[in-house]
């Protein structure tokens, strides 16, 4: 046992305890929805703490473990690590987590009992997005990102009664375990090349590519590259995205936020560790594959969400033009790590926040969001358009937000690597991104409820602890443009080990 | 270091917001006076700024230093030098002048008056900040209070001109930006340091080549700012669907960012690239110049008449700063200033008819010299100004561009020379068919003249327009020593030589024939 550090695999116990307690509380002990509130809430903000509690002691941990930089240890296979990476992404994940289960406390309500079933799923994805992030081996990588995609599948088709949720869940579980094969094929091709599906230890890959050196990576190369493809597909990265718009159209509102914000932070972790760690050795052949993701994934993302009518299929395509802009900062390798970290961190916060807005107008079990439902929003909820706006003018990247921050610090990242011509691209459409950021604004704020007939004229019903949530987002977003020092020391610590 | 003078000028403005902000929302008549007193301040410090300024030094004075950001190379850095502090002047006075001028707005007066505040924080900021990534941060923050204004405030083809207006600017800013980070980035590989800083960033050494691309993501951002001829399809729709206080700090300050920037970055920064394409700059510059006059001539539309005026008199500044002599960037810089004062007063009364008759169309006036004389004479005034009639401050200005202009390039300039002609045609031509002649609607025959508030509200740009054009030697003191040193670095930096009469004798511009 002493090989064990339970602080490691704390945030996983206690969210799978938490998914076992709700469900017990709710079949056996009859308990309602506040015990599963309690139990939920409690278990991700446990986690949270864990996280925390992860973050300030990696370097005790590690040295239990023997661990060392260099992957050098007396464990010759290590399942999972706890650095300070890790830690980062759990208190992201969590805290994104918490939000986001707030912001869906209106549908679990309007579930019956089967919210016991919601909140179980949540935390299992919530577990399995961890999971993906610590995973010191690629099988247990891919265990993780089952856990939380089957999980999602499942949130996605929650609104039975309603074809479009049952057609995107059938979507997104069909594309996503193609997806999920993909990647595991990958991981096949890079045991065959390397001998080891662990990334860390002295039998793991990242000490294969000390050992030794690859004169013809062609299958370890086809391996990352199916990986890159799985993964790419998890965070709506073009071309992998078609799944994304559908998808979060088709779903409830309430359980997009985490299946946008969630999966998006654990991919790109779970991705920079495989690149930068477990193949660094292969670098300059995966930068160039990652730079045309990335400009594959601005280019399209942007060009597509120009012409949605659909806020929730506007902001997937916006998703997909940020999985490009945060690709961006991995064309940098490790060192571009900390800019992907605040890019990620910050837009999940915003991306919860539009999610939450987008809930409160069009209802939590609503697959629609047109337009024109936000018509008028600035005189019907001023707190609610405002927020909003907050959030688009952000991924718009203007500055005085998180937004523009995390654009410098990726564009950054890039222009170190010598990819100005990615940087160009993306201030472009970065750019031309302002268009339909700006085509809501327009629509909350210039344009009055009264000209389009039929639509909702009355506020909508403004659900208190989702107020909370904006708010946090809110101040997040604003904070983080105008200070944002305090995360940028942060994520230039949270790399991998 | 002192009291942070220059930061008081960004930091007022957002108070005096926060201070707006904080009004009850049912008091909605407080807006527009707490609006303008809290502006006022800001005024004060820019007027103590002026005096106080040391003529005859071409360094930055007052300047402030903060690190920000160890690891990027981030720091609050400020200072002003004789081009910025005139802008800064003329910005702190537009802004009071433009919100007492906001009587009409009646729906979210309280986001209006905010949005002014935090534009002019904005613009203020861009004129002082010495950091590039903190002019750029300023330089975007301008963007949402100006989309606002024109969208929410605007006429009736508001939304697409404030989409419109955003999209170009933030396309050119963007490429600024890449500029901005590739830059910083360099200076990390020479000076082993990533700095942001403008005084650093002048001793980086660059290829050509980078050089040349650099100044093209600069300069096509300020390009579009300007806007120089052909990225200027932007600026009639904006100019002529804002508000009046939009249109005013549009064509008074807001276009001054880009000449600005051209003055201060790219000359600077790039004075190699700047010499080799000079030639084309100026080229657009006299292309904008004439074609802008030939397009108002023929506009129907007061408003756009004066949007497209514009164009044509940004150019004469574009031509002037890359003439690269003395007198041109002098003439430039000084006509910066004359160009935001004189547009910004055409606006201002344009406004004021506006609101009378809720027409802009040329052909729905005739004869209102009639009913509103004092109001026709301030507007021919006006209109004179901005034609560069001698006495008023904008023949100066065009003079000198046009002067210095002729050293370098002298036949742009023989022809950018007929625009000050085309400006009195059309200014003139307007003013005979809104004003002369027998009142031919009957509903202008009860149009009243100015009010106490209205003439309170263009008395002071008629005094300083008067006062410019008779005694520009302050303003001149104070931009010739920066825009001489900008010239010899431009020298030292390159094989170029600033061209000159050969002789200083009653020049305004003493130290002209001092250069090599």
């Amino acid at each position: 046992m002493e090989n064990i550090s339970f602080l490691s695999v704390a945030p996983e116990v206690v969210l799978l305890i938490g998914a076992v307690l709700v469900l017990m509380a709710e079949v056996t002990l009859k308990l309602g929805r506040r015990a599963w509130a309690l139990l939920g809430g409690g278990a991700t903000v446990a986690a949270f703490g864990f996280s925390i509690l992860q973050w300030l002691r990696v370097d005790e941990v590690m040295g239990q473990l023997n661990f060392s930089a260099r992957g050098v240890t007396a464990l010759r296979l290590p399942m999972v690590v706890m650095d300070h990476m890790s830690a980062f992404a759990g208190m992201l994940i969590f805290a994104v987590a918490v939000l986001a289960l707030t912001s869906a406390w209106p549908l679990v309500s309007s579930l019956g009992s089967r919210g016991a079933e919601f909140v179980a799923l949540f935390l299992l994805a919530v577990a399995g997005l961890h999971m993906m992030t610590m995973a010191s081996n690629l099988i247990l990588l891919f265990i993780g990102l089952e856990t939380a995609s089957i999980s999602l599948y499942v949130v996605a088709g929650f609104t039975r009664d309603q074809a479009r949720s049952d057609e995107s869940a059938l979507k997104y579980f069909l594309l996503g375990s193609f997806a999920s094969a993909i990647f595991l094929y990958g991981v096949a091709l890079s045991f065959a090349s390397t001998g080891s599906t662990s990334i860390y230890g002295a039998g793991g890959i990242q000490a294969f590519f000390q050992a030794n050196v690859i004169l013809e990576p062609g299958i370890a190369l086809i391996g990352v590259a199916l990986m890159m493809v799985g993964i790419g597909f998890k965070v709506s990265a073009a071309p992998f995205h078609q799944w994304a718009p559908d998808v979060y159209q088709g779903a409830p509102a309430a359980a997009v936020p985490m299946m946008s914000a969630g999966v998006k932070i654990a991919g790109f972790a779970a991705l920079a560790r495989i690149l930068t760690v477990a193949f660094p050795a292969l670098q300059d052949d995966w930068t160039t594959a990652v730079a045309l993701l990335a400009a594959i994934s601005v280019v399209v993302g942007t060009l597509f969400a120009i012409a949605q009518s659909d806020v929730k299929r506007m902001l997937a395509y916006s998703g997909v033009a940020h999985a490009g802009f945060i690709l961006m900062a991995l064309v940098g390798g490790r060192a571009g790590i900390p800019g992907m970290w605040f890019y990620v961190g910050t837009y999940a916060f915003q991306l919860v926040g539009a999610f939450t807005v987008v809930t409160l107008v069009t209802g939590s079990r609503a697959d629609r969001a047109p337009f024109d439902a936000f018509r008028g929003l600035g005189q019907r909820a001023p707190f609610l358009a405002g927020m909003m706006a907050l959030f688009l003018i952000a991924m718009g990247g203007i500055p005085a937000t998180a937004g523009f921050v995390g654009k410098l610090s990726v564009f950054g990242a890039a222009v170190d690597a010598g990819y100005l011509w990615l940087v160009i691209l993306g201030v472009v459409m970065a750019s031309a991104g302002l268009f339909f950021y700006l085509r809501l604004v327009v629509v909350m704020f210039f344009q009055d409820a009264a000209e389009a007939p039929g639509t909702a004229t009355a506020p909508p019903e403004l659900h208190a602890p989702s107020r909370v949530v904006l708010a946090i987002a809110g101040a997040i977003t604003l904070v983080l443009g105008l200070v944002p020092w305090p995360l940028l020391n942060l994520v230039g610590d949270a790399l991998p080990l | 270091m002192d009291f942070p003078i220059l930061a008081s000028l960004v930091i007022l403005p957002v108070a005096g917001a926060a201070i707006v902000a904080m009004l009850p929302r049912n008091r909605t008549e407080l807006f527009l006076p707490v609006a303008v007193l809290v502006s006022l301040p800001t005024l004060a410090v820019a007027g103590y700024l002026l005096f106080s300024f040391e003529t005859g030094e071409a360094g930055f004075q007052f300047t402030e230093r903060v690190l920000w950001y160890e690891p990027w190379g981030l720091s609050w850095n400020m200072g002003v030098d004789g081009i910025s502090i005139l802008l800064v002047a003329l910005t702190a006075l537009l802004f009071p002048i433009s919100i007492l001028a906001s009587a009409s707005i009646t729906k979210n007066v309280k986001l209006y008056m905010v949005s002014m505040l935090i534009l002019e924080a904005g613009l203020l900021g861009v004129f002082l900040a010495l950091d590039l990534v903190l002019f750029f941060v300023f330089f975007e923050i301008t963007l949402i209070p100006m989309y606002l204004l024109i969208g929410m405030w605007g006429s009736a083809n508001r939304v697409y001109a404030a989409i419109k207006f955003v999209i170009y600017t933030a396309l050119g800013s963007g490429l600024m930006l890449a500029g901005i980070i590739a830059l910083g980035i360099m200076a990390g590989d020479q000076f082993g340091g990533i700095t942001f800083d403008y005084m650093a960033l002048l001793d980086l050494e660059l290829s050509s080549n980078a050089e040349l691309w650099l100044f093209l993501a600069f300069g096509i951002a300020f390009a579009i700012k300007v806007p120089l001829f052909p990225f200027h399809t932007w600026l009639p729709d904006a100019h002529t669907e804002a508000p009046t206080a939009g249109s005013v700090l549009l064509a008074g300050v807001l276009l001054k960012l880009g000449t600005y920037g051209f003055v201060r970055f790219n000359l600077t920064l790039f004075p190699a690239a700047s010499v080799d394409l000079a030639p084309w700059l100026v080229t657009l510059a006299v292309i904008g110049i004439v074609y802008g006059a030939l397009v108002a001539i023929v506009q129907p539309d007061v408003k756009r008449l004066i949007a497209y005026s514009s164009v044509s008199h940004l150019g004469f500044i574009v031509l002037g700063t890359f003439a690269l002599t003395m007198q041109g960037l002098q003439g430039g810089v000084i006509q910066m200033v004359n160009h935001g004062l004189t547009t910004g007063a055409l606006f201002l009364l344009v406004g004021m008819l506006y609101d009378r008759r809720h027409t802009r169309e040329i052909s729905d006036y005739g004869g209102i010299a009639k009913v509103m004389p004092i109001f026709a004479g301030v507007f021919l005034f006006s209109a004179f100004a901005s034609a560069g009639l001698p006495g008023l401050n904008g023949f100066i200005g065009e003079f000198m561009v046009l002067l210095g202009g002729y050293l370098s390039f002298p036949v742009h300039s023989i022809i950018a020379a007929s625009g000050v002609v085309l400006a009195a045609i059309y200014l003139l031509w307007a003013y005979e068919r809104v004003f002369t002649g027998p009142v031919t609607k009957a509903e202008n025959e009860k149009l009243f003249d100015l009010n106490l508030r209205e003439i309170a509200i263009v008395a002071p740009l008629v005094v300083l327009i008067i006062y410019l054009g008779v005694n520009p030697k302050p303003a001149l003191d104070r931009i010739e020593p920066s825009v001489e040193a900008i010239l010899e670095r431009i020298e030292t930096n390159t094989d170029y030589d600033v061209p000159d009469f050969g002789y200083t004798a009653e020049l305004p511009v003493e130290a002209a024939g001092e250069e090599e």
